[in-house]
Parts: C-alpha cells; sequence; structure tokens
C-alpha cells in the first residue's frame, strides 16, 4: 500500500481537501440567505476531500503503478537541476539583474543539464539574453530588474542603469 | 447593426496597416509555436500578453487569436514530418499524416491538411459572425443562476472528456476554484488564503499559473526523456492533392468541420476532442476502416479541419457569453481585461469594433495562412532540425522572461516555478492540468454567481431549478457526473480515453 503512487497522490490532496475545508471554517461560512467569504471554500474544500479520500482508498486497494515505477529510466537529476536553477534564478534576479541572471541560466542548462558543445552555448547565450534584455528594455520598453549588486561594479554598472 | 455593415466595419479594422501586421506576426509566431514541439498556443500566449499592452486592444487581441488559429496550422507540419504532435490538437494528425511522408507523400499530407484548415476555418468563422449575435440577445437574458449553472455544466463536460479518472478531473476543477478564490473576496474584500502576503492580496495571475503547469512542466516532462526525432528526410513533393485525395477528403473535411465547429461551441469542448472524434468518425464510416494508420488521407483532412473549426467555434462562448469554454480562450479572456474590455452580451453592441474587427482579422489571417503557408513548408522543416538541447533553455528563459513583465513581480517567477513542478508531478500522478486552469479561471465568477444567485432568491436553492436554461445545464451535468458509474456509458468512456492514448 504504501509503495502505491494512487495512494500518496490521493493522500497529497485530501491533506490540501482537509486545509481548505479548515481555511473556509475559520473564514465564515455565512447563512445560505447571505453567503460568508469562506462559504464556497468549506464546501469545495470537502469535495476535494471526498474525492481525494476515494483516490486514496483506491491506491491503498492496489489500484495503479509503484511510485518507484513513475521515475523509473527516467533522467530525474535534470528535472532537480532546472528546478534548482530556476529557484536560484529568482533568489538572484533582483540582485544580479537579467543579463547576467539569463546568461548563467543559459551556461547553465546548455552545460549541466542537455550539454551542448561550449562553441554553441556560449554565443546562443550571450546573443540570446542580450538581445532579450536589448528588446524588451529599448524596444518594448519593459522594465527588467537591472541588478542592485552590479550597481558600483566598473564596466557592468551599464547594466544597472 | 447588422452583420454585413459590422463585418465592413470589421474589414476597415483588420486592414488598416498596423493590425496587418499584428495579425501577420500573430500568425507566424502560432504557426511557429505549432511547428515546435514542447511550446505551444497556450505557453506562447502567455508569453506575449503583457506584450499586447503596447497595442490597441484590438491590436492585441487580433495577434493573440493569430497565435492560437496559427497554431492549429503549424502543429500538423510537425505531426506529418517528425511524428511528434506540434500541439496537442494535432496527435492524431501523426497516425496517418506520418505514415503519408513515410510513403512518399508528404507534400499531399501537408497540403491537405493545410486547404481543410483553410476551409473549416473560414467556416468557422461565418458561422462566428452569423451565430454570435443571435446567441448574444439570447444571452442578455441570462441572470447568475444560468452562469452558475453553464459554468458548472462546462467544469464538468471538461472533466468528463478529460483522459483518465473523472474523480481525478474533478479534483482537479475544484483545486482550481481555490487557486482562483485566494484573495481578496470579491463581495466583501475579506483576504482569503493570502497568508498575510502583499503579493497574494490581488490573487495569483493567470500568466504564471498557465506558464508553469504547460510550459515549464512540458519542459520537466522532456528533458527527463531522450528526445529522438524522425524527421522525414525524402522530398516533400508537391504540396497540391491530386484529383483522387481531393474526393476522398471532401466528406471528412466537410463532416469535421460540421463537428468540430459544434464541440467548439460546447464549454469543456475543444480542439484536442474534436480531431479525435472526427477520427473516430470517418474510420467508422470508411468502406476500407483497415487503411487507417497506415497512411489514409481521410485520416489527416477530417481531423485537421475538424481542429480548425473547434479553434473558430470557440470564440462563440467568449465572445457572447463571456465564459471561456477552454484554457486558450481564458487566456485570451485575459488579454480583453488587461485592456479594460469585459466579453459577454454587450460586447457587439458596446465594442463593435473589437468584435467584428477580430471577427473580419480572421478572415485576413486565414488567407494569410493559406498564402505564407505552403511555400513556407522548406523553412518550418529547419526550424524543426533544431535540437532540443537548444530550444529548451530558450523557452525557459522567455517563459520567466512573459511571467515577470506580465506582473513586473519576481513573486511571479516563483509562482511560476512552484505551478510548473505541481505540472510535472501532476503528469506523473496522472493528474490533468486543462480542468484546473479552467477551473482557475472560472472560479471567481462561479463563486461570484453562485452567491448573488443564493442573494437573489434568499437561500434557496429553487432558483436553479426553477429557471430552463439553469436547469437544463444543471441535469446534463448530473447526467455526466453519473454516466461514469452506469458500466454501458463506462466503457464508451473509457473506451474514448484508450483511443486518445492510442
Amino acid at each position: 500500500m504504501l509503495r502505491r503512487a494512487e495512494f500518496w497522490g490521493g493522500l497529497f490532496w485530501l491533506a490540501l481537501g482537509a486545509f481548505v475545508t479548515w481555511q473556509g471554517w475559520l473564514l465564515e461560512l455565512g447563512t445560505l440567505n447571505e453567503p460568508g467569504s469562506g462559504f464556497v471554500f468549506f464546501w469545495l474544500g470537502l469535495f476535494m476531500s471526498a474525492l481525494a479520500l476515494s483516490i486514496t482508498v483506491a491506491g491503498a486497494r492496489g489500484d495503479g503503478p509503484l511510485l518507484a515505477d513513475l521515475w523509473r529510466g527516467a533522467r530525474w537529476r535534470n528535472v532537480v537541476m532546472v528546478i534548482a536553477a530556476l529557484i536560484a534564478f529568482g533568489a538572484l534576479f533582483q540582485q544580479l539583474g537579467f543579463v547576467i541572471c539569463s546568461l548563467a541560466l543559459l551556461l547553465f542548462l546548455m552545460t549541466f543539464v542537455d550539454p551542448v558543445s561550449p562553441k554553441l552555448s556560449i554565443p546562443i547565450s550571450l546573443v540570446a539574453s542580450v538581445g532579450v534584455w536589448y528588446v524588451l528594455e529599448k524596444v518594448l520598453l519593459v522594465q527588467l530588474p537591472k541588478g542592485s549588486w552590479l550597481e558600483d561594479v566598473p564596466y557592468l554598472s551599464w547594466l544597472a542603469g | 447593426m447588422d452583420v454585413l455593415s459590422g463585418l465592413a466595419q470589421g474589414f476597415a479594422v483588420a486592414l488598416d496597416p498596423i493590425n496587418l501586421l499584428y495579425c501577420f506576426i500573430g500568425v507566424f509566431i502560432g504557426t511557429l509555436v505549432g511547428v515546435l514541439p514542447g511550446i505551444g498556443p497556450i505557453s506562447a500566449m502567455s508569453l506575449l500578453l503583457p506584450v499586447t499592452l503596447s497595442g490597441s486592444p484590438e491590436s492585441g487581441i487580433i495577434m493573440m487569436a493569430g497565435i492560437y488559429y496559427g497554431s492549429m496550422y503549424g502543429g500538423s507540419t510537425t505531426a506529418v514530418l517528425v511524428n511528434i504532435p506540434g500541439e496537442a490538437a494535432s496527435v492524431v494528425t501523426c497516425l496517418d499524416g506520418h505514415e503519408m511522408a513515410k510513403r512518399g507523400r508528404a507534400g499531399p499530407a501537408l497540403g491537405i491538411a493545410a486547404l481543410g484548415s483553410f476551409v473549416a476555418g473560414t467556416f468557422a468563422i461565418v458561422a462566428l459572425m452569423l451565430v454570435a449575435p443571435m446567441l448574444a440577445k439570447v444571452a442578455v437574458a441570462f441572470g447568475p443562476p444560468e452562469y452558475f449553472s453553464l459554468m458548472v455544466l462546462g467544469l464538468t463536460i471538461l472533466s468528463f472528456l478529460t483522459q483518465g479518472s473523472m474523480a481525478k478531473a474533478l479534483l482537479m476543477a475544484a483545486v482550481g476554484v481555490v487557486i482562483g478564490l485566494i484573495g481578496l473576496d470579491q463581495i466583501n474584500a475579506m483576504p482569503r488564503l493570502t497568508f498575510d502576503r502583499l503579493e497574494l492580496v490581488d490573487g495569483i495571475g493567470l500568466v504564471p499559473v498557465v506558464m508553469g503547469l504547460f510550459g515549464v512542466a512540458e519542459i520537466l516532462a522532456n528533458i527527463e526523456q531522450q528526445i529522438r526525432r524522425d524527421i522525414v528526410q525524402s522530398r516533400i513533393g508537391s504540396l497540391l492533392p491530386s484529383r483522387e485525395d481531393l474526393k476522398a477528403s471532401a466528406g471528412p473535411v466537410g463532416r469535421g468541420t460540421l463537428l468540430g465547429f459544434l464541440l467548439g461551441v460546447l464549454p469543456g469542448g475543444g480542439a484536442v476532442i474534436a480531431s479525435f472524434a472526427s477520427y473516430a468518425i470517418e474510420k467508422k464510416l470508411s468502406r476500407t476502416p483497415e487503411r487507417f494508420g497506415k497512411g489514409a488521407i481521410e485520416g489527416v483532412a477530417g481531423p485537421e479541419a475538424a481542429n480548425n473549426a473547434a479553434a473558430g467555434g470557440a470564440f462563440i462562448p467568449l465572445m457572447t457569453l463571456g465564459i471561456p469554454p477552454n484554457v486558450i480562450m481564458a487566456l485570451l479572456l485575459g488579454a480583453f481585461v488587461i485592456h479594460g474590455l469585459q466579453p459577454g452580451p454587450l460586447m457587439m453592441s458596446q465594442n463593435p469594433k473589437v468584435f467584428w474587427g477580430i471577427v473580419a482579422s480572421m478572415y485576413v489571417g486565414n488567407v494569410m495562412l493559406l498564402v505564407l503557408n505552403m511555400p513556407l513548408i522548406g523553412m518550418w522543416v529547419q526550424v524543426l532540425k533544431a535540437p532540443y538541447k537548444i530550444l529548451f533553455p530558450l523557452i525557459l528563459m522567455f517563459c520567466i522572461v512573459g511571467v515577470f513583465a506580465s506582473g513586473n513581480a519576481v513573486f511571479d517567477v516563483f509562482v511560476m516555478i512552484g505551478t510548473g513542478l505541481l505540472g510535472y508531478l501532476m503528469r506523473k500522478f496522472g493528474y490533468e492540468a486543462a480542468p484546473l486552469v479552467l477551473a482557475f479561471v472560472l472560479g471567481p465568477m462561479l463563486e461570484n454567481n453562485l452567491r448573488k444567485s443564493l442573494i437573489l432568491s434568499q437561500g434557496s436553492f429553487d432558483i436553479f431549478v426553477m429557471r430552463p436554461i439553469s436547469v437544463a445545464c444543471l441535469a446534463l451535468a448530473a447526467l455526466l457526473l453519473i454516466a461514469p458509474l452506469l458500466p454501458a456509458l463506462r466503457k464508451k468512456r473509457e473506451k474514448v480515453a484508450l483511443d486518445v492514448t492510442e
């Protein structure tokens, strides 16, 4: 039972359903004449819980694939690396600005996730990050983070405006 | 305003040079994302949603609409030449289209796909032009109960037609409504599920959710597999189908057009379902069903016509009722709202320039697609040769840029990463994202109309069953909900899901 993917999937949604129901209760249900802010949350939470419970029970009875089967033969390290790179991008976006962050992201993905020859990855990353920055900032006038850490760095301060 | 004078006004808008340019950019990008596997119209439209802000409302929406129907054209190219659907509605085109290509008939396969798409697209626009004004008149009589019931029906149909477990699809719809309701309560301005985060007070944006669930999740799913593309190397040859091909395709195109249009109008329906249904019908009607899957031109003509007609039909519920029948129309609704427009029964009278401008631009866009794409097939083949290991980092960067530009907030980038991971895990565990996104968009409207109905009826649920349109929608939804419990219907539904998988 504990190795079944359906069981764990159902359990996750069951917990979420219970949480939504509880939040709905806290937000106040109101009356049928005048439903409160939590009315829809409460009933939706119960609905979610009921559906999730049926999925959990079916999973516990042995329906569906095993948890390990879902990643058998998959290059799951690529997924982890991409997620980590995106989180790092989000965390440093304001500090390093768009150009440095996107350049680093592209180089990382083309070097470590699905490797491409440096002869290709370096020019593509440079052209893409500077090109997109130019089009957005100068042509479409979309403001991108300029990089608060770059303001005093020689040769790079132009990026910070 | 009658249809002809409306259309004349529409052509004046659509043929304005700046709108022609936007239309061209839309259909070009649409074809490009349709051709490229791994990025579909949903991602492209989310990316370009912020860009539409720089132009007039009609220009922006003309471009977004162009991406949608352009992608339906482009998807068939990848399906025929690489045996990978460029976008979901072209899955079925792979079956016979690629077989035709392997037998040296890639040209006629691509040609009939383009011609069928053109015929169906044109029919859908004419029908949209004629049906929309009539439906808008009826829709004026819609009150909160009718809107609520219609949205319930839409979500139920989508859950019913979703591949696999209906319980999972309904669960996803419920999750979508919950996420859609995060933020201030529309009626009494109470913050809900905001966890004291200022960024959540206005709710979660559509663009980061869609980009995460479709764009990032798709990339994560792709990079864990080795993608191998087997592009047809032989010469494509003449794109013009022979007289026999045209004769064999006429019926499938006609039936596919009609079926696709009807399924497109239906809330919860859409291009993917239309193409599968058309294929199933053509196979059933054929005297030689054994040819299907081995290069039958009818298997390309019918589904391609159906998915393009559905793309046109889907505009009707959005333009006349203000209800998006699928995720792509939900994005288009987002574009309308960004420009301060509210699609619905009053749109034609209050914003005739926008409504008729979009209708007319679809005629222009369809002609552009036919004229441009047939000679450009060679270029699309070159695009297809770009390796995924170079494409996916660029797509990811565009996702981030699009999400950031839509709200100018790094928080949205994290929402995209979170929903991307969620979408990836949902794929792994067999949960579909489409009901979640549609419910996310409809959630606030659904709640608003439910609460308004209850206030109007002083707490009585009779209001939903005393009105004919409302009760009809709810009865149909109830029928669909209990259908999986009936053995005969369950078998039928499972068979449809199995056909889709195959």
